[in-house]
């Protein structure tokens, strides 16, 4: 027994000199193997895809951590200068902000990303790009909603939704987003107001995720789910047919479109502060902006992509093309916190 | 007469020095592994002195009454659910005999093989609409029927009927080797089969249940996947909600605090239950002689035991294994075999690495006679308490600050740029899993390490052999099982582990816990399903393991 475990001691020690030791070569630049590490909430089929693309095109080897984004700030903040991270991908625009207020990202001057990203689109210092894009649009149940009913956000306030909203928790990052955008339209005590109304018209107490509000739409729990439209995408074209039946049967609705727009939200990304690979991780960013890249993000994944060169995929075309909320996504992370504690004193759980 | 006496004196009192001696080294060796096991959860309790953060008291306001109220709510359902499935069928199948008995013995375990959130996940997708239930009741146009699973009452459920093992393995283990004399001469006195089971039985197995429950209790407050999908606050989805979306690591602190305390009253609340109790060797016990009854009464206690074990176990693995074949097309690729690989070399390492510091740790606290000591070392299992991410930050405090001191010592002493010894490697990931899992550890081998009466070792010890002498020659064969069942427990744990391994885990390597989580954290819970039945696979071949063990003991 004693013996085991001294190899398997020795195993993981070496196991850890080796991974050093192949940090070091990428930081001195001795080795000819090229790598930049990622640290990223995405965990998607497509994004495998493309960095192996990526590998293949330029010969540089990608690294991956996958985490929440929050998990991943924090481990980012307690290496500090040391942190292998190149780069940070989060799913929200929210998560960038702060990684970029808590001192975790650095400027990146690129002709591409200045050229390909729109400018409501990225960090107005250039310290995080959008990649792709996602709306926050309400599920109607098509038999019991009219869509002349349904107008803005705001109007789900209104009693006439009484017992009939259906929406996730106030942890969800998507939510989050969507009161931060409110509290910057509208003012915090509307924002607080409109919280409260909302739980009032809740049909349930907030559950499961967005896919779930659809189900619970059709089931006949409620007549309206705040959902994600990429969510809507993938249950259209899941593998389980009940799953696209029911997806089927909801109405999609793009609030407000006669004012400011249906709020968006991105999946982006920015280069660490203390990147060891710098100059990879600014062309792997580029290479996530590119045409090719974004195809694939848009048709695999259901996401709408950033670049405008680039369509959506069909299923997303069918839905017609919408006004968006131009509001700079950096404002949703300045007021992330603030929407926390609203949602909690409106007793949104 | 009188030199010989006089001599007699003074070798005994060489001895009572030498003892004495040996008593503080084993005390400082003690205090060294808490502390070494402790250092996390130091490292967060000195995070506390910094103060709550500013959002504490709006925590306070407006959560608090709600995580405590779910947490004791899930404190009881749990216990009730857990006690009636884990020591009535312990019970069932140590006393009778009936139809697939030895089957069912197994099957009783294997829901510990499933994750809890992956169980919550499926049962969602048992129950909701479109989810296979509702299908069976469309076709039987029964289809208003609904039921509802994702509130705090289906969350006990979940818990309970994926962590109800844990007391039916202690109890059974009890029943099986302590009980056959004492139920024998109370059937010669004519007690009723009842009585002899609540008046006798229960009684004196009740450490051995407790020390299950305990268990399962502390995964019950640590639960985090299962409690936020099904919407309910408890305290460990209040500590992620401060800690990140507060952005509050102070406040999520505070709130570790208030949980660790609720685990330590319940770690008091078993001794102080345990207190007049002294578990002694009864090794002459005879095992039970099962009793067979009536056909129907066996059928009967089939199908009490098969409901467990269906609810537990078959329901959701036949929900996964659905998903599987919808999804398999898309998802599965020769990397999971990589994947199992890797998963299953991380998790037996771990669990040796773990078990090794819980038997020292036992066996050190046991040689040292000073006072105090013993409750000490149980400071070391506090860590299973702490929710997995928060165990990782704790072990990244300590850990960062002597890998940027060694990066610095290289560099400046040496001129060598060196990258992370401890953090990003598995020597991090190993180091936290065995805080996390101590308790798991602990458990089973000091069970069985009571029941070694001290007599044996201390006459060897009078003969002058050393401790670590008689521990391998006398006390480890007789613990042997102990410490096996102890590496597979935590083997399991390790390889159903998530949030401490998406921390910690290196570049370069990957678990199925964490590739499911990829699918389900993403609302791909039907991509999720093959990831997690490799887990349960995975983890079904030590249970079984795990069984024959439990049994020839």
């Amino acid at each position: 027994m004693k013996k085991l475990i001294l190899t398997v001691f020795s195993i993981s020690v070496l196991f850890s000199c080796k991974n050093s030791d192949k940090k070091d070569e990428a930081e001195t630049g001795a080795s000819t193997e090229q790598e930049v590490n990622v640290y990223t909430h995405r965990h998607y089929e497509s994004d495998q895809e493309l960095f192996k693309k990526f590998e293949e095109k330029t010969g540089i080897n990608v690294n991956i951590i996958n985490a929440s984004a929050d998990e991943l700030i924090q481990k980012m903040t307690m290496e500090g200068e040391q942190s292998p991270a190149d780069v940070l991908i989060t799913v929200d625009a929210g998560r960038l902000e702060r990684a970029k207020s808590n001192d975790l990202l650095q400027a990146v001057s690129s002709d591409i990303l200045e050229e390909k990203v729109p400018s409501h689109l990225k960090d107005a210092n250039d310290y995080w790009f959008g990649l792709t894009k996602r709306a926050r649009i309400i599920a109607y149940a098509k038999d019991r909603v009219e869509e002349s009913e349904l107008s803005t956000y705001e109007d789900l306030a209104s009693d006439k939704w009484k017992d009939k909203i259906l929406i996730r928790s106030s942890s969800n990052i998507y939510n989050q987003s969507l009161m931060a955008s409110i509290i910057v339209h509208d003012g915090e005590e509307e924002a607080k107001k409109w919280a409260a109304g909302v739980v009032e018209n809740m049909a349930r107490s907030p559950k499961g995720g967005d896919r779930d509000q659809i189900k619970a739409v059709v089931a006949g729990e409620g007549d309206l789910a705040v959902v994600n439209s990429y969510y809507v995408g993938k249950m259209l074209n899941s593998n389980d047919t009940e799953e696209v039946e029911t997806a089927e049967k909801v109405g999609l609705f793009f609030p407000n479109q006669d004012g400011r727009g249906t709020h968006i939200n991105v999946s982006g990304a920015g280069v660490a502060k203390y990147a060891p690979n710098k100059e990879n991780a600014i062309k792997f960013i580029e290479f996530l902006i590119s045409e090719d890249a974004q195809k694939v993000f848009a048709h695999s994944n259901y996401e709408y992509p950033v670049n405008e060169k680039v369509s959506s995929a069909p299923q997303l075309q069918e839905w017609g093309e919408f006004k968006e909320d131009t509001l700079n996504l950096s404002k949703l992370g300045e007021n992330n916190k603030k929407a926390v504690i609203l949602f909690d004193e409106a007793g949104w759980k | 007469m009188k030199p010989a006496g006089s001599n007699e004196v003074f070798s005994i009192k060489s001895r009572l020095r030498r003892l004495k001696r040996d008593t503080n080294r084993w005390s400082i060796l003690t205090l060294a592994i808490v502390l070494f096991i402790a250092l996390p959860v130091i490292a967060i309790a000195v995070k506390l002195l910094e103060g709550p953060g500013e959002t504490w008291w709006h925590l306070v306001d407006n959560l608090l009454a709600d995580y405590i109220g779910n947490s004791v709510f899930l404190i009881f359902g749990c216990s009730i659910l857990v006690l009636i499935m884990g020591v009535g069928c312990a019970w069932l199948v140590a006393r009778f005999e009936f139809p697939f008995r030895k089957q069912l013995e197994w099957l009783l375990i294997l829901p510990l093989a499933i994750p809890s959130y992956i169980v919550a996940y499926a049962y969602a997708g048992v129950f909701d609409y479109g989810g296979s239930l509702n299908l069976i009741l469309r076709f039987l146009d029964f289809e208003f029927i609904r039921i509802d699973i994702m509130n705090k009452f289906g969350l006990a459920f979940v818990l309970s009927i994926s962590l109800f093992p844990y007391v039916y393995v202690s109890s059974r283990a009890f029943f099986l080797n302590q009980a056959g004399n004492l139920l024998e001469a109370s059937t010669m006195l004519g007690v009723g089969e009842f009585k002899s089971f609540f008046k006798l039985m229960l009684p004196l197995a009740r450490p051995a249940i407790v020390a299950g429950l305990v268990l399962v209790l502390m995964e019950v407050l640590n639960d985090y996947g299962a409690a936020q999908y099904f919407g309910v606050n408890t305290f460990t989805t209040g500590i992620f909600r401060a800690w990140f979306s507060l952005e509050e690591p102070e406040t999520a602190v505070y709130l570790s605090a208030l949980l660790i305390s609720m685990v330590f009253a319940l770690i008091l609340f078993e001794k102080w239950q345990r207190r007049n109790m002294q578990v002694t060797g009864n090794k002459a016990s005879r095992h039970i002689h099962r009793k067979v009854g009536a056909p129907l009464m066996q059928w009967f206690r089939f199908f009490l035991v098969l409901i467990p074990v269906l609810l537990g176990f078959l329901i959701p693995v036949a929900q996964l294994i659905y998903w599987a074949f919808l999804t398999a097309h898309k998802v599965f690729d020769l990397n999971f075999i990589l994947l199992s690989l890797q998963s299953f070399g991380i998790a037996l390492i771990t669990a040796i690495v773990t078990v090794l510091f819980a038997t020292l740790l036992i066996y050190f606290a046991k040689w040292s006679s000073v006072k105090g000591i013993k409750s000490i070392s149980k400071l070391g299992i506090l860590g299973y308490a702490i929710p997995g991410a928060v165990v990782a930050i704790g072990i990244m405090i300590p850990t960062l600050t002597f890998d940027k001191w060694f990066i610095n010592i290289m560099d400046t002493v040496f001129g060598i740029e060196t990258g992370f010894l401890i953090n990003g490697t598995l020597v991090a990931l190993v180091y936290a899993y065995s805080v996390r899992f101590l308790a798991v550890a602990y458990n089973p081998i000091e069970s069985t390490a009571l029941k070694v009466s001290d007599s044996i070792p201390d006459s060897s010890k009078m003969l002058g052999v050393g401790n670590f002498k008689t521990f391998f020659k006398i006390e480890f064969p007789l613990i042997k099982t102990g410490i096996l069942s102890a590496i597979i427990l935590v083997f399991i744990d390790v390889l159903k582990e998530l949030p401490l391994t998406l921390i910690l885990k290196p570049f370069h390597i990957n678990t199925l816990a964490v590739k499911a989580f990829e699918y389900a954290s993403d609302e791909m819970v039907m991509e999720a399903a093959i990831p997690s039945l490799f887990i349960i696979f995975t983890a079904t071949i030590p249970v079984i393991f795990l069984n024959r063990l439990l049994i020839k003991e």
